[in-house]
């Protein structure tokens, strides 16, 4: 078990391509750390040259306060999980999960008994002897877990070991694997594009967009104080509902105009916000969760007219994707299902302006379609960010 | 038994119709005729020749294909003739060939590995080159490999004219090229995960070549080895420029003598060395039938 630090790190591949840019990480003995970001955002590249399979072009990498730039794959004492699980096709799953072992020629009771144990660990006990063509998807993944766990690595490292699996398998081995992290204590580092997987496993997640890290924080600090627009929008499902807004503090209360209504802050939520006197007089950019958005008034809310576009009622809570008259902002929907779902709607509509949202109402209430409502926001939730730079106002 | 008396008020089903010859031979007939017509053209021959090894003095006007007095002479005489040391030429050219195909298969499974997996300067010139040296038959080099191996002959005899090890080194030139390709084609289908995994699990080159891409490769490593055996067994041109003394010839050069000269007399014997002759082929082939069967990549990766 070890420390990873990750200085400075850069990649630009042959091609020319910056894929990953200045990042450093620090992740602690025995810590899970997830590191998530859109397709394409560089994640993999940054495992790959944790685990050597990939050169640095540019700054260093340690494991156990070792530095490991020129240390080959074999030697850096690492276990990976690929996104495809790579098992060898030839051989049953004991020989799989006791390859590593076998290279290292340690004694073959020695082996059986590492294979018993993980068998036992991960259910894959009656399967030992089949071969991987034999096994179903979720039991293909355990044997590649199986294979990381046996070897007494001192850094697990895994590349979307979930997102081959169907839905209800995912949830599963979501909880699986944090609790084999949990029980083993080693070192890991999970890479996803899945911002819930990113919520409910680690430790710490951390947010990489475009090859540059934006923010690194335990999951429900991520969640409440986004550092930038990108992760208030990427982090969070439903996604936040980010706009434009003209902001007035002044001896009348402090102003949010949105297109043409405002959002007026009372006296004890302004207090707390002096940070927003600064700005006053400029365009800021708010965002507020789903589940701030209320359709009862209560004491500091602030009424807000908005009409339907889409409601989905999932059980616990209906999910209502609705348009607010202003100007919308880009960046917040990057990697939501749900936004392009109202974006449809609204091309079906035929309104393509406006700013779009999500808001969280109780179960068993009826928002038809088209209608126009006046919802409530909790101003106590919202959040703030500079619109030049999309950096959190705090 | 049964009566086929109808029960008085069931409801009477009318016979199915018979379909018309002409709809089956349109429908499926035309397919058997096809088969029969390619098997045909494929056995013939062979039962041919095994007639004629069967049959005493055969001609090749009147060989009937099947034989009318089956007799063992033919093969006697081939077994027992001084001058003509069959058995000798046998294991020569069983050897050879085997050798040969041991060291087809390593050397463009080798070659085939580095092409597919590293990244160097000169590599896909040298893909390119490979194939293009492959599409000039080799025996047209024929004079070229003749003069150098009268030198050669003069530095290191072994290895020269008239010897069966220097006919195989020019084989395995020889072969390299196109077995490199397609040995690439097939590693190029073997994901790329599976040798970081097992770079990761601590596995050094030499030991994902052995112990994971070779094993996954098997068929087309038999397919390649099969092939390589087979080519040496026919081989003739360059085997008959380079070999001279009788006991060092090949299959293919020694049995050509049989009906170079005595013509009528000796084509008996020589149905009978030639049916000899393609016994271990067919074993092996049985042998390496499974390994040809693919396939075995599945279940690496996603299914
Ligand atoms: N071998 C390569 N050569 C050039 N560009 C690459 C290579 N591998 C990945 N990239 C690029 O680098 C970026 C990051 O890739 P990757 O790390 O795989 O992203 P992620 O895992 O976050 O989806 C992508 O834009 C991809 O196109
Ligand atoms: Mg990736």
């Amino acid at each position: 078990m070890a420390e990873l630090v990750l200085t400075d790190v850069d990649k630009v591949y042959d091609n020319g391509f910056h894929a990953v840019k200045d990042l450093s990480i620090e992740v602690t003995d025995g810590e899970f750390l997830v590191l998530v970001g859109p397709s394409g955002c560089g994640k993999t590249t940054a495992l790959r040259m944790i685990a050597g399979l990939e050169e640095i072009t540019d700054g260093t990498i340690s494991i156990g306060g070792k530095v490991v730039n020129e240390v080959s794959p074999r030697d850096r004492n690492i276990a990976m999980v690929f996104q495809n699980y790579a098992l060898y096709p030839h051989m049953t799953v004991a020989e799989n999960i006791g390859f590593g072992l076998a290279l290292r020629r340690d004694p073959k009771a020695e082996i059986r008994e590492k294979v018993d144990k993980a068998g036992r660990l991960l259910d894959l006990t009656s399967m030992l002897s089949r071969r991987p063509k034999q096994l179903s998807g979720g039991q293909r993944q355990r044997v590649a877990m199986g294979r990381a766990i046996v070897r007494d690595a001192e850094l697990f490292l895994m590349d979307e070991p979930l997102s081959n699996l169907d839905a209800k398998l995912r949830v599963q081995m979501r909880a699986e694997i944090a609790s084999l992290q949990q029980q083993l204590g080693i070192t890991t580092v999970y890479v996803t594009h899945d911002q819930v997987e990113a919520m409910t496993m680690g430790h710490r997640v951390a947010v990489m967009r475009l090859g540059e890290l934006q923010q690194i924080a335990p999951p429900q600090e991520l969640y409440d104080n986004p550092d930038n627009v990108f992760v208030a929008g990427f982090i969070g499902t439903p996604p936040m509902t980010l706009f434009h807004a003209d902001l007035t503090v002044g001896a009348d209360g402090t102003r949010l105009r949105v297109g043409t209504q405002d959002i007026v802050l009372q006296g004890d939520v302004a207090a707390a916000r002096p940070f927003l006197a600064a700005a006053s007089g400029g365009e800021i950019i708010a965002g507020i969760r789903a589940e701030d958005i209320y359709v009862q008034e209560r004491e500091g809310f602030a009424p807000l007219e908005i009409s339907v576009l889409l409601s989905e009622a999932l059980g616990p809570s209906v999910h209502v994707n609705f348009l607010l008259e202003g100007t919308p902002v880009d960046e917040g929907r990057l990697g939501s299902g749900l936004a392009s779902a109202a974006e449809n709607e609204l091309n079906r509509l035929g309104q393509v302006s406006g700013i779009e949202g999500v808001a969280a109402f109780p179960p068993r209430m009826n928002f038809p379609v088209g209608s126009r409502m006046t919802a409530w926001i909790d101003t106590a939730r919202l959040l703030f960010f500079d619109v030049e730079s999309g950096r959190a106002l705090r | 038994m049964k009566s086929t008396e109808t029960i008085p008020g069931a409801p009477v089903i009318p016979p199915r119709p018979r379909r018309s010859f002409g709809k089956w031979v349109r429908r499926t007939g035309w397919r058997h005729l096809v088969a029969w017509l390619a098997i045909a053209f494929a056995l013939i021959p062979v039962l041919w020749v095994v007639s004629a090894a069967f049959t005493l003095r055969p001609t090749i006007s009147d060989t009937n294909l099947i034989p009318q007095n089956p007799t063992l002479e033919n093969f006697t005489t081939l077994l027992n003739n001084p001058d003509q040391p069959y058995v000798k030429w046998y294991v020569n050219t069983m050897l050879l060939a085997a050798i040969t195909a041991v060291f087809t298969v390593m050397i463009a499974a080798g070659a085939a590995y580095a092409f597919s997996r590293f990244r160097f300067k000169g590599r896909k010139v040298g893909l390119m080159f490979l194939l293009l040296v492959q599409m000039f038959p080799q025996f047209l080099a024929l004079v070229a490999i003749y003069l150098i191996m009268t030198q050669v002959s003069d530095i290191f005899p072994a290895l020269g004219l008239d010897s069966l090890l220097g006919l195989g080194l020019i084989y395995l030139g020889g072969a390299m090229g196109i077995n490199a390709w397609l040995i690439k084609g097939f590693f190029d289908t073997i994901p790329m995960e599976i040798d970081e995994s097992a770079k990761v699990d601590g596995a050094s080159h030499g030991q994902i070549f052995w112990g994971v891409i070779l094993p996954l490769a098997a068929p087309v490593l038999a397919v390649v080895g099969l092939l390589s055996f087979i080519f040496t067994l026919n081989e003739f041109i360059i085997a008959k420029a380079l070999l001279q003394s009788p006991d060092k010839l090949t299959l293919a050069v020694g049995l050509q003598q049989f009906i170079g000269t005595k013509y009528a007399e000796n084509w008996g014997p020589f149905a009978a060395g030639a049916l000899l002759a393609a016994i271990p082929v067919v074993i092996l082939f049985l042998f390496l039938q499974k390994y040809i069967v693919g396939g075995l990549t599945q279940g690496s990766v996603k299914g």
